[in-house]
């Protein structure tokens, strides 16, 4: 084996890229209409499959989806699945233990069938259950942004 | 099949954390070994096909610096992205088109040159989950095997002797990188919890290690070895992204099987396959795929491991190489699967050696959750 020292190590990714991805107009609509206070999701036209967020095509039935089938979802749902983190990846590889650890929920919004996985607060571990109804926390000014949805907390 | 393919030669590092070596050192070695194995030359090879992943390598277009170290010097040579079981099924491709005879397929990562995990979090959704920025693939996993758990009343006692299974395998396997003879089921729950109910011993090593194997047409097959490992049947299929599947259990993975099974002629997947080497990068994940293989009913894979029947001298041996909880060098871990099979076959595996093994099954996967699987049956005179 070798010595450590005969190892270059390179620290840092050869570069940072800032990717200007199109977002579509549904992801546009979306983000624009969470200033409003409101979840927009993508009903399919054929096969009525509800994705949230919204997409503009259903893989499951190959259909192209429109801007005429985006739908309010009241942002009420249901928990369907549910860990807690102790951990959380800083963004540079390392793992860094939680002071407090977290609940991620993974939640169906009413009318809507895709699955969201979200930081779920105001509630204890221990008390999550599958089927708890939970419904999306604004932050206090809401500005069209992702940021816009602080969390899920049970009704 | 129209034409019959098999395998030949193989060879595998010796995973490790930190193996201190170049890629393509590791690489040259075990390409170089699998050709000394088969008994033939560079020169005999038509095609070789290499599966990484340029973000786990750390650099794009990463085969540019391997084609020489894989023996590909002036030869065909294509790279496929993820798992080398995917890397295997287009080289088999190749073969079966009539326009190769004689390929290498390679496998490789380097986990510990920069954090795995970290890097699932970049298969995300950018516009979304990455913004939202809770999940990564041991997150998921969790989301998963509490799913899992909950549906069929699966305990973390039935994770965790998953984990014990397979960990005490790996401790016979030389190649394998966790050496933990002696691990219990309490150690395996009282390890560090990530994410609930995933805890360090129920999730696959960071590891670095290659692998290559050599696949030949028949004829080319019997000329070089009288112990060809044939390939019987090949099915892979992919789950949609997480969102929009039921990540408590493994869709894609049922499908790939099954259309292995209906290639190879396998219709009751228990009796008829003696071992299988599976990729469970998770403990919870090795019961799901029991189940999604057919080697029992949904709901009862729990079963399988509470009864030892998946154990090393149980009635359906699974992962008697410990396993990717044994060693995950991430997108050599499905082509290992293949290789631990045929020895199984061959009847090579030493000290894990499962005695009287005609017929193998090999699964790769890829991706959150399991996404993508692709499943092999092999098949030879038994070892
Ligand atoms: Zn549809």
């Amino acid at each position: 084996m070798k010595s450590k020292s005969e190892i270059v190590e390179v620290k840092a990714l050869p570069f940072a890229a800032g990717f200007n991805w199109s977002t579509g107009f549904q992801m546009q609509r979306f983000i624009q209409e969470l200033a409003n206070r409101k979840i927009l999701g993508a009903k399919c036209p054929e096969c009525g499959y509800t994705y949230v967020p919204p997409r503009s095509r259903c893989g499951k039935c190959y259909t192209k989806i429109g801007e005429e089938n985006l739908i309010n979802l009241s942002g009420k749902g249901t928990l369907v699945g549910y860990t807690t983190a102790y951990v959380k990846l800083d963004g540079q590889g390392n793992f860094q233990d939680l002071e407090e650890p977290g609940i991620i929920g993974a939640i169906k919004l009413e009318n809507a069938d895709s699955t969201i996985f979200m930081p779920l607060e105001g509630i204890k571990p221990r008390d999550v259950t599958e089927g708890l109804k939970v419904e999306v926390q604004w932050r206090e000014e809401t500005k069209g942004e992702l940021a816009d949805i602080r969390c899920f907390k049970p009704t | 099949m129209i034409r019959r393919v098999a395998i030949v030669g193989y060879a595998q590092s010796h995973h490790q954390h930190n193996m201190q070596e170049t890629r393509e050192d590791m690489v040259f070695e075990v390409c170089k070994e699998a050709l000394h194995h088969a008994g033939i030359l560079r020169e005999d090879l038509d095609t070789v096909v290499t599966a990484s992943t340029d973000f786990l390598d750390g650099r794009t277009i990463s085969s540019v610096f391997l084609s020489m170290a894989v023996g590909a010097f002036l030869k065909d040579e294509s790279k496929v992205e993820e798992d080398g079981t995917f890397a295997l099924y287009y080289a088999l491709m190749k073969i079966l088109t009539g326009t190769h005879d004689v390929a290498l397929v390679e496998a490789h990562t380097q986990g510990s040159t920069f954090n795995p995990h970290q890097i699932t979090f970049y298969t995300l959704d950018p516009l979304f989950d990455r913004q939202i920025g809770v999940l990564n693939d041991i997150a998921a996993a969790a989301l998963q095997a509490r799913m899992y758990m909950n549906r069929y009343s699966v305990s973390e006692e039935h994770l965790a002797m998953a984990a014990v299974k397979n960990i005490t395998n790996a401790a016979e396997n030389p190649c394998a990188h966790r050496k933990m003879p002696n691990v219990s089921v309490e150690e395996v729950m009282g390890s560090k919890v990530f994410y609930d109910p995933i805890r360090e011993l129920m999730m696959s090593p960071i590891s670095d290690g290659a692998c290559a194997l050599i696949l030949a047409s028949e004829e080319r097959a019997k000329e070089i070895t009288d112990k060809p490992v044939w390939i019987e049947g090949v099915g892979s299929c992919q789950d949609p992204y997480l969102r929009d599947r039921n990540i408590q259990n493994l869709d894609s993975l049922q499908m790939a099987a099954r259309t292995a099974y209906k290639m190879a002629g396998v219709k009751e997947p228990f009796s008829e396959l003696d071992v299988a080497e599976v990729s469970e990068k998770f403990a919870h994940e090795e019961l799901m795929i029991y189940e999604a293989l057919g080697l029992c009913q949904e709901g009862q894979g729990k079963n399988l491991i509470k009864r030892g029947t998946t154990r090393r001298d149980g009635e359906m041996p699974v992962n008697p190489s410990g396993g990717a909880l044994g060693a995950d060098p991430i997108c050599a871990t499905g082509l290992i699967r293949v290789i631990e099979a045929a020895k199984q076959i061959r009847g090579e595996a030493g000290g894990y050696q499962v005695p009287g093994v005609h017929r193998a099954l090999a699964h790769g996967q890829f991706g959150i959750c399991a996404q993508k699987n692709t499943v092999f049956i092999l098949g030879g005179n038994g070892s």
